[in-house]
C-alpha cells in the first residue's frame, strides 16, 4: 500500500521581496524584479506503508521544502502531493511552544496542534511527561526550561501522536546521547508496528541506520534514489566534486589545503572492507613553503567519539613541503574498524599550528569484510599449543 | 464552495485545537498582570466614565430617557468585542510565524480563538451591565432574549472582517497599521456614544448597510428600551454577516496554502 505519492512536484519561491509584497508594483518600474527560485523541481516518488525512507542532500537542496509540502504547510507550485492516513511532523520540535504556559499547557496547546482530541491528550499525558523526563518542572512556564527540555517535550508529545506517518526532520540533532537512544527507540517501536517514516537529515549515519530507502535531492532535483548506503556513496561524492569549487576563495588566504579524500582497496573496485588492506589518499595544495607539515585524516564513530587517525606526525617533526599540489597515501594492511559509516575529519598543520581543518568533511564506509564480533578487527593468526591429553581430561 | 466544505471538515477535525487555543489566549493574556481578569472590565468602565462626562457635561445627546452610562455601555460592550477581537486576530495570525512555517493546522483557528477569547471578554461585561441595569432599575423584558441571536450574528460578522483583514495583513502589513485609525472611524459612524434617532432620517437608510450599527442599535433596542427588535434591519444585518463570512471564509483558505511562504 502507498502511503505517500509525490507527483511531479515543484515549488517556486520568489527570493528579495516577500511574496507578492507591494515592493512588487512598482518593482518592474525601477527594473529590480525578484527573482525566481525552483527549490523543488519535478521530483516524484513514492512511499510504501511500513517503509522508512530518507532524505539527503546539501543544504538548499530542498528537503525542508520538501518536508513543508509533504505536512502540508504550504502547497506545491505545481504537481500533486497524496497522503494516506495520519500524519506527524516534527520540524523543530518545541517549536510550536508558548514560553509564558506551563510544561502541562503546553501539552495540551501542542497535542491539540498536531492534531491530538482533549480526551487522548488526557489519557497519555503521564506517559508524555515521563518520556520527556520533566515531571519536576512539568508545573513551570517553559520559557525558565532549558533548550534540551524543551526539546525533549516536544519530541515526547509528538512521538505520543501515534502517527500512521511520520515525517522527521533533524530533531536527532539535538538532546543529550541518552534522549537520543530513548527517541531511536521509540522511532524503532513504531516501526516495528508498521508505521510509515521519513527522515531527513544531514546525519548520514542515522539515515544508514534507520531507512530502508533513501533519496538524494541536489539543487531541488532528485539525482538518486536506492538502498541508504548507495545513495550516501553518491551524496558523497558529490560533496567533493563541489568543494574545490566552493574552497577555491580560501585559497589565497591559506597556505595549504586539503583538496580531497578518498578510500580504495588496492586492486579493487568495490569500497573498503573490515580486515581487508586499504589506502586513504589525501590530496594536498601548498601555498607557500611550508616546514614541519603533518597531515591528520580523523575517523569518528556515528555517536561523535574519536574511533582512530592516521597521521604522518612522527619523531621528526614533520616535513618540508615546497608550494604545489600532491597527496599523502595512507597504506593499511588490514582495515581494523567494524562495519558501518564513519566520519571523517581532515587537517593539515605545520609547526604544531593548524593551517586547514576540514570537520565532517566526508564520510568512510566501512563494508563487511573479515567478520567481526565487538568494535575492532584484531588481526590474528592462531594455532593449538602446549594441550597435552592430560588437560583435557581435566577439563 | 468546495473550499468552504473542505476548509469546515478540516476545522472540524481540529475543533479541539480552537477550544484549547481560546482557553489559552485567556491565560496567557492575564498572566503576570495583577489585575488579571478585572483588565477585561476596565476598558469598557473607562470609556463609559468618559464618554459620560463629555456627554452630560460639555454636550448632551438626546438617549430616550435611558441613563447616559448605561445607554453608552450597553454599546460599548458588543463595539469593543467587535473591535478588539478584529484587532487581535489581524495581529495574532503573524505574532508567531513559527507556529505557520513550522507547523499545520487549519489557520483560521489563531484568528478564530482571538475571537472566542473575546466573546468571554464580553459575557464578562455583561455581568456589570446587569449590574448598571439593576443600579439604575431598568428591568428586562423577556425581549431582552433577542440579544442572544444579535450577539452571534455580530460575532459571525467580526469573524469574516477577523478572517479578511488576518489573511491581507500576512501578505500586507499595511492592513495592521491601518486597522486603529480604521476602527476609530467606524466606531463614530456607529450609535454608540450617540442614538440612532439623533441621526438625521435621509442617513439612517445607509445606516442599517453597516451590520454593527444594525446590531448594535437593535442590542440596545432590546435590552434597555424592552422592546422587539427592528425585524428588518436584523434580517438585513444577519444576509450581509452571513455572506461577509463565506466570501471571507473562502478567500482566507485559498491564502492559506501559501502563507507560510510570504509571512
Amino acid at each position: 500500500m502507498i502511503d505517500i505519492k509525490v507527483d511531479g512536484v515543484s515549488k517556486q519561491y520568489k527570493l528579495g521581496t516577500s511574496g507578492n509584497s507591494p515592493k512588487r508594483w512598482y518593482s518592474g518600474l525601477v527594473s529590480r524584479r525578484s527573482t525566481p527560485m525552483w527549490a523543488l523541481r519535478d521530483v516524484s516518488f513514492q512511499v510504501e506503508q511500513g517503509e522508512a525512507l530518507g532524505i539527503v542532500g546539501h543544504n538548499g537542496a530542498g528537503k525542508t521544502t520538501m518536508l513543508r509540502i509533504l505536512s502540508s504547510i504550504t502547497t506545491p507550485t505545481r504537481g500533486e502531493i497524496t497522503v494516506r492516513g495520519r500524519l506527524a511532523a516534527l520540524v523543530e520540535v518545541g517549536s510550536g511552544f508558548h514560553p509564558e504556559l506551563t510544561g502541562r499547557e503546553n501539552i495540551d496547546l501542542h497535542g491539540a496542534m498536531l492534531g491530538m482530541r482533549s480526551s487522548e491528550i488526557r489519557r497519555k499525558l503521564d506517559s508524555i511527561i515521563d518520556f520527556a523526563g520533566v515531571d519536576q518542572y512539568i508545573d513551570v512556564p517553559v520559557k525558565r526550561y532549558s533548550s534540551g527540555m524543551y526539546v525533549r517535550l516536544g519530541f515526547s508529545i509528538a512521538a505520543h501522536l501515534d502517527p500512521d506517518i511520520l515525517l522527521l526532520d533533524e530533531v536527532l540533532a539535538v538532546g543529550d546521547f541518552a534522549f537520543q537512544n530513548k527517541c531511536l527507540d521509540r522511532i524503532a517501536e513504531l516501526r516495528r508496528a508498521g508505521r510509515t517514516i521519513v527522515f531527513i537529515s544531514h546525519d548520514l549515519a542515522s539515515v544508514y541506520r534507520l531507512c530502508d530507502r533513501a533519496l538524494l535531492l541536489h539543487h531541488g532535483r532528485l539525482v538518486a534514489e536506492g538502498p541508504p548506503r548507495q545513495v550516501i556513496d553518491q551524496y558523497q561524492q558529490m560533496t567533493f566534486a563541489a568543494d574545490p569549487e566552493s574552497a577555491g576563495l580560501a585559497e589565497l588566504q591559506s597556505a595549504a589545503q586539503c583538496s580531497s579524500i578518498s578510500f580504495l582497496t588496492p586492486g579493487h573496485s568495490a569500497g573498503v572492507r573490515t580486515g581487508h588492506p586499504m589506502v586513504a589518499r589525501l590530496g594536498y595544495r601548498i601555498g607557500q613553503a611550508l616546514p614541519g607539515v603533518v597531515f591528520r585524516v580523523s575517523l569518528y564513530w556515528p555517536s561523535g567519539y574519536l574511533c582512530a587517525q592516521l597521521t604522518t606526525d612522527s619523531l621528526q617533526g614533520g616535513v618540508h613541503l615546497e608550494p604545489g599540489e600532491g597527496a599523502v597515501e595512507f597504506h593499511c594492511p588490514a582495515l581494523p574498524v567494524v562495519p558501518g559509516l564513519y566520519r571523517v575529519d581532515l587537517s593539515i598543520e605545520s609547526n604544531g599550528q593548524e593551517i586547514d581543518a576540514r570537520q565532517r568533511c566526508a564520510t568512510l564506509n566501512v563494508g563487511p569484510g573479515k567478520p567481526v564480533s565487538g568494535d575492532f578487527h584484531i588481526e590474528n593468526s592462531w594455532k593449538l599449543a602446549g594441550v597435552s591429553p592430560e588437560v583435557n581430561v581435566r577439563l | 464552495m468546495a473550499t468552504i466544505f473542505n476548509g469546515l471538515r478540516n476545522l472540524a477535525r481540529f475543533s479541539d485545537l480552537l477550544w484549547v487555543l481560546s482557553r489559552f489566549r485567556l491565560k496567557v493574556r492575564y498572566k503576570q498582570s495583577i489585575l488579571g481578569w478585572l483588565w477585561a472590565i476596565f476598558q469598557p468602565l473607562a470609556l463609559m466614565i468618559i464618554y459620560t462626562i463629555v456627554f452630560t457635561r460639555v454636550t448632551t445627546v438626546a438617549t430616550g430617557g435611558i441613563p447616559y452610562p448605561l445607554f453608552v455601555l450597553c454599546a460599548l460592550l458588543p463595539w469593543i468585542f467587535f473591535s478588539s477581537s478584529i484587532a487581535n486576530a489581524v495581529h495574532g495570525l503573524v505574532l508567531y510565524p513559527n507556529l505557520l512555517t513550522k507547523m499545520y493546522f487549519p489557520r483560521e483557528i489563531i484568528p478564530l480563538s482571538y475571537l472566542a477569547a473575546g466573546c468571554a471578554d464580553f459575557l464578562m461585561g455583561c455581568l456589570i451591565l446587569a449590574a448598571f441595569m439593576i443600579y439604575y432599575r431598568v428591568s428586562p423584558t423577556w425581549n431582552a432574549l433577542f440579544a442572544i441571536p444579535i450577539v452571534i450574528v455580530l460575532a459571525g460578522f467580526a469573524a469574516a472582517v477577523a478572517l479578511l483583514f488576518s489573511a491581507i495583513h500576512v501578505r500586507f502589513r499595511d492592513i495592521g497599521l491601518a486597522l486603529p485609525l480604521l476602527l476609530q472611524v467606524w466606531m463614530f459612524t456607529i450609535p454608540v456614544v450617540y442614538s440612532l434617532q439623533s441621526v438625521p432620517v435621509r442617513f439612517r437608510k445607509l445606516y442599517l448597510l453597516d451590520p454593527v450599527s444594525g446590531l448594535i442599535e437593535n442590542f440596545r433596542t432590546v435590552l434597555l428600551r424592552g422592546d422587539r427588535p427592528d425585524a428588518a434591519s436584523l434580517a438585513i444585518s444577519a444576509g450581509i454577516a452571513l455572506a461577509a463570512l463565506a466570501i471571507a471564509y473562502a478567500y482566507f483558505k485559498s491564502s492559506e496554502a501559501t502563507m507560510a511562504d510570504v509571512i
